[in-house]
């Protein structure tokens, strides 16, 4: 098993978590309007 | 523009996060999946010509005739051709570039994908505008199946450099995307084509220069978007586990050009070719299959497919439409659900799951459709659709595992050779064995038996091939003094200088 050690180079900047979210929505939107086009084809089969 | 590319340049800075590797790679993963719903256009692109019919070639027209014809619309069966194409030049381009890939870093592997992908599109398109089939076939299936493979495999070595604790969360984020692409795609390409087209044009050509410009520019993105760890990076509080831990988890490095020669690589190349082959047959044959086994019963009427009327035909072909979608859905969930799972049960025993699940829900869809159960026969290709996503997304993971991190990207795009071998596999095995059965009188809903016995038979083969899998020999390791010379090779000195 794995043991922690403190590696703060490797810690990311607090700030950076904000980019991270809007990079996360940017892919994230598409994904999730093609889910939901999949979706409503998807419903018939339990009409 | 040759150095903003360079390996070196992208060397992330301490503070870096590396959760936004993810989203880049699936900005590509995405923008490359929507190869699988490219048939979106193939019922426009047959009337291309006619606009509302298509003008068919006359009988008597020649194959290379009908390429060059301008005066009659393309068969549906030709168009078919850029999907083979994608699937080939995908494992072939991943298996020639994986070695250039791991040398110049994924960033320029990703922007010469975006290039392929999206240039791919606007060769496609001046193909619709002059009507020369063979425009398409090397636009999108040469040059953007080129672009598949190079896309596809440029992050994953990148991802599990970053996510040494999570390999298989890591690269099932982004082979999600590739499952998840034809979902933003499809619906996409529906929307533009309705938008672009007029009484003298099916919209097709506009639709194919706006994709191509919009995947161009989200690849870049995703491209630029790419880091790499400082050599010797680990993630804050982690440690790797110690060498005697696992056995399947190798800290040491194989070589590309030795990883061939392993029994471990062709054992992976057998497991990754059965699921695929099995998967591949199922997704190609879902709507119809469910049609065929159900008939009338999916709409709450008695008698088979071929007895029902016209409008009945429609509402039930709805219904597999609606299955094949549901699929998808299950597809693209495995990806992440099975890669993330691996880190905790293991590449070979996620394997094992999959193998063993495999056989038992193949072997059960025929006794599904004899007790005329819908629910349970969907429920059991869903499940299966998981393990087929899975696979793809746990290979590079276990990869990782058994040959180490330096290489995997290249060794990864030669195990996709696989994936071409299954794409042909899969279908002709399926095709063939339901033509096999009618010709021989057996009727339609019982047509597909044989062909899931024959699936499961495929997962036998992968069962054994994965239980066949031990660690790497000692031979095939790198030495200490090899590695120093291909890091020196890579840039990594640079890099370390810099």
């Amino acid at each position: 098993m794995t043991t922690p050690v403190m590696n703060d180079a490797s810690r990311p900047n607090p700030g950076s978590w904000a980019l991270v979210a809007v990079a996360w929505i940017l892919v994230g939107i598409p994904l999730a309007w093609g889910i939901y086009k999949t979706l409503q084809t998807a419903v018939v089969l339990f009409r | 523009m040759a150095g903003l590319l360079a390996k070196e340049r992208i060397i992330a800075a301490p503070g870096f996060n590396r959760w936004l590797v993810p989203p880049a790679a699936l900005a590509i993963h995405l923008s490359i999946g929507m190869a699988y719903g490219f048939s979106v256009f193939w019922l426009p692109l047959s009337r291309a010509i006619g606009i509302t019919q298509p003008v068919v070639c006359p009988a008597d027209m020649g194959f290379f005739a009908r390429m060059f014809a301008t005066t009659c619309d393309w068969k549906i069966s030709t168009l078919g051709w850029m999907y083979t194409l994608f699937f080939v030049f995908l494992g072939s381009s991943a298996a020639v570039f994986g070695r250039w890939l791991e040398r110049e870093g994924p960033r320029k592997a990703g922007v010469v994908a975006a290039f392929c992908w999206g240039g791919g599109f606007l060769l496609s398109a001046l193909g619709v505008h002059l009507h020369q089939i063979w425009m398409l076939w090397l636009g999108s299936g040469v040059i953007g199946g080129c672009g598949l493979g190079l896309g596809y495999i440029s992050p994953v070595s990148t991802l599990i450099k970053w996510f040494p604790d999570r390999r298989g969360m890591a690269t099932g984020m982004a082979i999600m995307g590739f499952g998840g692409g034809a979902m933003i795609g499809s619906p996409l390409a529906n929307l533009l084509m309705n938008h672009f087209k007029t009484p003298t044009s099916v919209g097709v050509l506009e639709t194919f220069v706006a994709m191509g410009a919009i995947y161009f520019v989200a690849m870049l993105c995703g491209a630029f978007g790419y880091r790499l760890p400082p050599p010797e990076w680990k993630p804050a509080g982690w440690t790797p586990p110690a060498p005697q831990g696992n056995a399947m988890i190798t800290q040491r490095q194989v070589h590309v050009s030795q990883a061939w020669r392993t029994p471990q690589f062709w054992l992976l190349w057998a497991v990754l070719c059965m699921n695929v082959s099995a998967g591949i047959g199922v997704i190609g044959m879902s709507s119809p299959m469910l049609q065929e086994v159900f008939g009338g019963k999916l709409i709450g009427i008695a008698g088979a497919l071929k007895d029902l009327a016209e409008d009945q035909r429609a509402q039930v072909a709805t219904i597999g439409a609606g299955f094949a979608a549901l699929l998808s859905l299950f597809n693209i969930a495995g990806r992440i659900f099975w890669a993330s799972l691996s880190d905790y049960l293991g590449r070979k025993r996620t394997y094992f799951v999959f193998f063993s699940l495999g056989i038992v829900l193949y072997s059960l869809a025929p006794f599904a459709g004899r007790i005329e159960s819908v629910p349970l026969f969907v429920a059991i290709f869903c499940v299966i659709l998981t393990m087929y996503g899975g696979g793809f997304a746990t290979v590079p993971a276990y990869l990782a595992d058994l040959f180490g991190t330096l290489h995997v990207g290249a060794i990864h795009g030669r195990l996709l050779t696989a994936w071409s071998m299954a794409g042909i596999l899969g279908p002709v095995l399926v095709n063939y064995i339901r033509e096999f059965q009618i010709a021989r009188g057996v009727p339609n809903a019982q047509a597909y038996n044989t062909t899931m016995y024959i699936l499961a038979a495929l997962l036998v083969i992968g069962f054994f091939s994965n239980l066949a899998v031990k660690p790497v020999a000692e031979r095939y390791y790198m030495t200490d003094a090899e590695l120093a010379t291909e890091r020196q090779l890579a840039h990594e000195a640079a890099a370390r200088k810099g």
